[in-house]
């Protein structure tokens, strides 16, 4: 009864904190204030980048970025330490059968996500993407081959090893490929790359390199989250 | 505007009913939902850096790993031979009276039942490991067991030893060697040699075959069908204590048993 009682107090005030949250953004929006408005008439001149979001969080902000994606490797080690203490499921797991209809719309369904993986990650300076969804797009599209196929069967076409040392090593030329310029004493960072035509695929500078490598990263990155937990919580 | 503020109403909408969710997997799909239509928000408040990547994490991945993290947990394992009424596979489900009475503490929990048809031995096994939450299946509980705990009966039965006459002095360690209950059929169809003991609902089973040529013997006392919990699950034995208790004052326990043994 108490925790009945409990649910509806934090459900009510949910409710109403929701309720203002609406009121809110229906009138009391008032846009972006003008903070960011030398960004935004310099942004792309200066970067190279269509896509100004890029541009900030590649260039500008480029430091921050850096340690958001190390964020994601203690996230992701993390997951790996703490799963690996679990003994995995070595006994014989009823597993489901294949399923047709799975199994064909995986079929479909895995090369234009992956597709669009790619292309988020590529295109990322020009238009809405970058690494981090690019990858996690791509990473989504290999769950669904595992969803259709079993972990096991993809899991065999990776050498799990090389896996996490290509994990590390992308890590490492990040790390590496930001910290350059500041040895070479070359500020700001887009001076080692031509900047190119801005809307081309060749502009932005690094920006490209950074979404390629950061998108590869996150994109293993997931893989391995995903299949820790297949491993060690119970096959799909 | 107005595609924006309908989408933000059902936001607190999905909220809650992801909230108030007894089933893990309801509450989970709700939360991706929440995303996706959080994502939608985004879209339409000119991010579609944030929306993509809401989309991507939020409402696909983040869903997933959720639903390998519950996949233990939120389920109640069931281990247990098949017995006619109690516990019985009908082409893809399993029916009886133990399957029904655990359907609804599982319901009563939250949790979704799982039952796993294993031999009759090697419940116990399947417990100690932590396969299992609970062993079922006929259980009659004879002796004080220090490592199991067992429920109050829900269903009194008795005890019959058959066997092969002229087989007598069986070694003890001999009996129930038989694995599955059909195999134990099947033994007595075939006029098998050796000995077993079985609860009342399995031997009407097995009286309906030709019984003749083993010796029948009802063991004294009284006896009831029980559901088996290791000591270490204490407030899972005492939760379903609890729900056995209030189906049978509810009537509910009379009206399941009449349902299977009219």
């Amino acid at each position: 009864m108490r925790r009945t009682s409990f649910s509806m107090v934090v459900v009510t005030a949910l409710l109403v904190a929701c309720f203002c949250g609406v009121l809110m953004a229906t009138f009391g929006y008032r846009g972006a204030g003008e903070g960011g408005a030398p960004y935004i008439a310099r942004g792309a001149v200066e970067t190279g980048a269509a896509n100004l979001v890029s541009a900030i969080y590649l260039n500008y902000r480029l430091y921050d970025t850096l340690l958001e994606i190390l964020v994601f490797s203690v996230a992701v080690l993390g997951v790996r330490f703490y799963l690996a203490e679990q003994k995995g499921s070595e006994e014989e797991v009823a597993r489901i059968p294949e399923s047709q209809v799975i199994r064909t719309s995986a079929d479909l369904l895995f090369p234009p996500i992956f597709l669009l993986g790619i292309y988020l990650v590529l295109f990322g300076h020009l238009s809405p993407g970058g690494g981090f969804s690019g990858g996690t797009v791509a990473g989504t599209g290999l769950l669904l081959c595992a969803v259709a196929l079993g972990a096991d069967v993809v899991a065999r076409r990776f050498h799990e090893a090389a896996l996490e040392r290509l994990e590390w090593g992308v890590l490492l030329v990040i790390l590496l490929f930001a910290l350059s310029p500041i040895a070479l004493w070359r500020l700001p960072l887009t001076d080692l790359f031509p900047r190119g035509n801005l809307g081309s695929l060749a502009s932005g500078g690094s920006i490209l390199i950074y979404n390629a490598l950061i998108g590869l990263k996150v994109f293993i990155g997931t893989w391995v989250v995903v299949y820790s937990f297949i491993r060690h919580r119970g096959e799909i | 505007m107005i595609a924006r503020t309908t989408l933000l109403m059902f936001l607190p909408l999905i909220a809650v009913f992801a909230l108030t969710r007894k089933r893990r997997l309801a509450a989970v799909i709700g939360m991706g939902m929440f995303s996706l239509i959080l994502s939608a928000v985004y879209l339409l408040l000119h991010a579609p850096d944030v929306a993509i990547t809401e989309a991507a994490i939020g409402a696909a991945l983040v869903t997933f790993i959720y639903i390998l993290a519950i996949r233990k947990t939120g389920r109640l394992m069931v281990v247990g031979d098949e017995v006619p009424g109690l516990l019985k596979r009908e082409g893809d489900r399993i029916t009886g009276l133990e399957q029904e009475i655990l359907a609804s503490f599982s319901k009563h929990l939250g949790l979704d039942l799982v039952v796993h048809l294993r031999p009759r031995h090697e419940v116990e096994v399947a417990l100690l490991r932590g396969e299992a939450d609970i062993g079922a299946g006929g259980i009659v509980c004879t002796d004080e067991d220090e490592r199991f705990l067992a429920t109050p009966g829900h269903l009194p039965t008795g005890l019959f030893h058959l066997a092969r006459e002229g087989t007598t002095g069986l070694r003890p360690e001999e009996e129930d060697e038989r694995v599955y209950f059909s195999d134990v059929l099947e033994a007595i169809r075939s006029k098998g040699r050796g000995s077993c003991t079985l609860d009342l609902a399995r031997f009407i089973a097995a009286s309906r075959l030709d019984l003749s040529g083993y010796a029948v013997e009802r063991l004294a006392g009284s006896f009831s069908y029980v559901f088996l919990l290791t000591r270490d699950r204490e407030d899972l034995h005492q939760r379903l204590s609890a729900h056995l208790d209030r189906l049978r004052q509810n009537g509910e326990l009379d009206e399941m048993i009449r349902r299977y043994f009219a």
